[in-house]
């Protein structure tokens, strides 16, 4: 005997604790009797930080004041800002004369309008862009920041990096609005599109080799003031340093993991020498090791600035450590790449450059990234030894006479500065990890 | 370095036939070989040659020489006596290693123990103590390390109550005072026979050892797992304390007392070394936070789910199943936390602690200025830190996969 029942039964809603609010926080934070005092004791440290450093930091702190004084005066609890505030364009510039300033900006929104082609999805030939950065914007950047007389070596490379910073700003332009590399662009209006390749190419050449003639009669014409390294300083000179570390620690790390994976003994036994050598040390010893010894090392009469020895140093160092990032990488590499590139008949170079390499790196992003807060935490180590980066001149606040002893209020500022850096880079990071892997998940 | 490894064979096949010299594998690979070593063997010799020169041309002394010849400055913190103007510059050196190898010996068991309870919480079902945990390894894993020494010693440490007002971290015994000058602590002194009491404690220990086997062995054939935890407990107390009754209690305190304008007496620690300690402990303990965290959920959920359906505590669950499963995952990257600990309470020079880097690679070299045999002195010591340890973290790897096939 069947029973059938001739309406449908409507669904049931789902039981309160599992969707509403209530829910929620019965499931998250009051589970059980252990759970509810864990959150209220958290609760608890969490109003104690926050109100701590809520009025410490905002409610009682002091803004405006002349020097620590009057900071006391206004109040003895809270933070006084208006020495950091006050020295504020010490810390990004270092001792930079102030009426050039406007150089370091220039600078570093030069470099942000090269790179900005690259996060757009409609701009072609980015590796391209990617490269000239690389190639021709340290030179330009370096001009804009130190000035003097340009030599003609330097010259060449300025109207270079104009040229190469026209033609990417150009070829941003035709990418975003009529989705064309500028070459392709540049043949359409001229009406060429039917000429052989080798007519177009030679086309593209004459007008470069125009600009660049443009680029350097204009370049002749200007010159910036000469200013030494030693008034650079600040976040400027930090992200100096860890900027060329970055820069060069990458390629320098490929080519010391590649040596340590290769086939001939002598050049592995001596990458891993030089890799396990620099990662059993403490920065600070290469960094000592540098200041103290490459004066001994060069030949007589060959004096190196002490930032770059600095740089140098930070650049060995870091090649090392990126070159076990990059090992790691390599390592996860199936074998079937390898032999797969063998089949098709690429040589090594091209091998490691087009197959192997690309999906290495690419699988180590977040450890790259990790690799480069790194170095630009590892940076502030420059301060021990005398340049004036962004800790050398938090610290040297205190010693600045109207706000002697002021020392907690510039390190808070400087941690909060490093703490949105780093953060802001681990969480792109990630970000581009699930963006470059979304087809490949399994 | 760099030019003398872009060219390198190319992987072609090689024709049979004919044996082309230069197209030839072997011969293009023994050819780069001795190019690079040549390079090498050029670089090698050239950077020796100028330093000679150098050395020679500024009048600087070379040797190992200095290593017997005594130092003229003191420092504030030695674990060995040194008088200066008598002490070496060899002494020197061991009490610099002495005190980064003490900083960092207690940083590391402070950062494992604070790092494997982050790591823990960071996994807790209660959302709030997960997301304090998150801001915990956030917060202190993107600000330099130099940034919290500094800020620990020049924003907590060096502010604390002056010598007369200072603080006594043992609510009235005078044991732990704790004022700017640093941490005091009372030493005990150690009397006649006080040696039975630690043998009691290993005889305790052993027996400890012993009643959890029995137990083990119960619980296989019973299935019932006798309580060890109250007779452990009694025999871990009871043995050594008698043993300590016993021989009279030779046990007296060397208390730190307020002489003048310091205190005299016990063991003390500067603020230095308080500040690096904390800083490096917090530091690493967000790294080790993350290691642990990562070890764990390397672990099958399918395993925790097992072990709470055939009836485990969910602290069981975690202690004897989950953990003992992610060990082998946590250990390297935490070995290589402790590793980074040892390297990281370098830093301690820039708040003037007196370990090696500081005392021996800046001071000393100031005054006596062996550049060269100093910097490869510390380098060769840290060099030797970290190698001992990886050797370590091999055995222990390869134990690991023996006990997992």
């Amino acid at each position: 005997m069947a029973i059938i029942k001739a309406e449908k039964t409507t669904a049931r809603p789902a039981p309160l604790f599992e969707t509403s609010v209530i829910g929620w926080l019965h499931k998250n934070l009051f589970s059980s009797a252990f759970n509810t005092l864990l959150t209220g004791f958290m609760l608890y440290i969490i109003y104690l930080t926050v109100s701590g450093v809520f009025v410490w930091g905002f409610a009682d702190a002091t803004y405006v004041a002349k020097n620590r004084r009057e900071c006391y005066d206004n109040s003895l609890t809270g933070a006084c800002w208006a020495g950091v505030i006050h020295w504020l364009d010490n810390i990004f510039y270092g001792r930079y004369p102030r009426d050039q300033i406007w150089r370091i900006n220039f600078g570093g929104l030069l470099l942000v309008l090269w790179m900005a082609p690259l996060w757009m999805s409609r701009v072609k030939g980015k590796v391209l862009v990617g490269a000239t950065v690389v190639v021709f914007y340290p030179f330009i950047a370096g001009y804009l920041f130190s000035g003097g007389d340009k030599g003609l070596f330097m010259q060449f490379t300025i109207a270079g990096a104009i040229v190469a910073f026209a033609i990417n700003m150009a070829n941003m332009i035709t990418g975003q609005t009529k989705n064309l590399g500028l070459n392709v662009f540049l043949i359409q209006m001229l009406g060429q599109t039917k000429a052989t390749d080798n007519a177009q190419r030679n086309i593209l050449l004459l007008l470069t080799a125009l600009a660049f003639g443009a680029a350097f009669v204009w370049q002749m014409g200007w010159t910036v003031e000469g200013i030494t390294w030693t008034k650079w300083g600040g976040l400027f000179l930090t992200l100096v340093i860890s900027g060329i570390g970055i820069a060069s620690s990458l390629p320098g790390g490929i080519i010391l993991a590649l040596g340590r994976r290769s086939k001939l003994t002598v050049i592995r036994v001596l990458c891993v020498g030089f890799i396990e050598v620099f990662r059993s040390v403490p920065l600070i010893t290469v960094l000592f090791m540098a200041t103290t010894m490459f004066p001994l090392f060069m030949p007589e009469g060959f004096v190196l600035n002490k930032l770059a020895q600095v740089i140098i140093a930070v650049i060995l160092f870091n090649a090392c450590y990126m070159a076990e990032t990059v090992r790691a990488g390599l390592q996860a590499i199936p074998k079937g790449q390898y032999e797969g590139a063998h089949t098709i008949g690429l040589g090594y170079w091209k091998m490691m450059g087009l197959i192997i390499m690309p999906q290495a790196l690419k699988h180590m992003i977040p450890n790259i990234v990790g690799s480069f807060i790194g170095l630009l935490k590892d940076t502030t180590l420059v301060s021990i030894i005398g340049l004036f980066d962004i800790l050398g001149m938090l610290r040297s606040i205190s010693k600045d006479m109207p706000w002697i002893g002021l020392h907690k209020e510039p390190l808070v500022f400087g941690a909060i500065l490093f703490f949105i850096l780093c953060f802001s880079m681990s969480k792109y990071s990630r970000h581009l990890e699930v963006k470059l892997s979304a087809g490949e998940r399994h | 370095m760099t030019d003398d490894t872009n060219e390198k064979p190319r992987a072609r096949a090689r024709p049979k036939e004919e044996f082309n010299f230069f197209q030839d594998q072997r011969v293009r690979s023994a050819f780069y070989q001795i190019l690079t070593a040549g390079i090498f063997a050029w670089l090698v010799w050239y950077l020796i040659s100028n330093t000679a020169h150098n050395l020679e041309v500024r009048g600087m002394n070379t040797g190992f020489g200095f290593v017997n010849s005594s130092a003229g400055f003191d420092t504030d913190f030695k674990l060995i006596d040194y008088t200066p103007g008598v002490g070496t510059y060899g002494r020197i050196f061991v009490i610099g290693v002495l005190n980064t190898l003490l900083v960092s010996f207690f940083a590391i068991i402070l950062s494992t123990i604070l790092g494997f309870f982050i790591g823990v919480l960071r996994l807790s079902n209660n959302w709030l103590v997960s997301k304090v945990a998150l801001a915990y390894v956030e917060i202190f894993r993107n600000v330099p390390l130099l940034v919290q020494i500094v800020f620990w010693y020049i924003g907590v440490f060096s502010l604390l109550p002056s010598v007369k007002k200072t603080l006594d971290l043992t609510f009235g015994t005078e044991m732990l005072m704790l004022n700017n000058r640093g941490l005091y602590m009372a030493t005990p002194i150690l009397g006649n026979l006080f040696w039975l009491t630690p043998l009691a404690l290993v005889f305790a220990i052993a027996g400890v050892i012993f009643l959890r086997r029995r137990a083990h062995k119960i619980q296989d054939q019973a299935g019932v797992r006798p309580n060890t935890f109250l007779p452990s407990l009694a025999l871990l107390l009871l043995f050594p304390g008698t043993a300590f009754l016993a021989t009279g209690m030779p046990l007296s305190w060397d208390m730190p007392t307020l002489q003048g304008f310091n205190f005299v007496g016990g063991t003390s620690v500067p603020p230095s070394f308080l500040a690096l300690l904390v800083a490096l402990s917090i530091y690493h303990a967000a790294q080790i936070a993350e290691a642990v965290r990562a070890g764990i959920l390397s672990v099958n959920t399918g395993q925790s789910e097992a072990a709470l359906s055939i009836g485990l505590k969910p602290y069981r669950v975690m202690s004897m199943v989950v953990i003992p499963q992610a060990m082998p995952a946590i250990v390297p990257p935490m070995i290589s936390n402790w590793m980074n600990t040892v390297k990281n309470s370098s830093l301690g020079i820039a708040i003037g602690y007196s370990e090696v880097v500081s005392l021996f690679m800046q001071t000393a070299l100031n005054q006596a200025g062996y550049a060269v045999e100093m910097v490869g002195m510390t380098m060769a010591f840290y060099m030797f830190v970290s190698l001992t340890i990886s050797f370590f973290l091999n055995i222990y790897n390869k134990r690991v996969q023996l006990v997992e096939r």
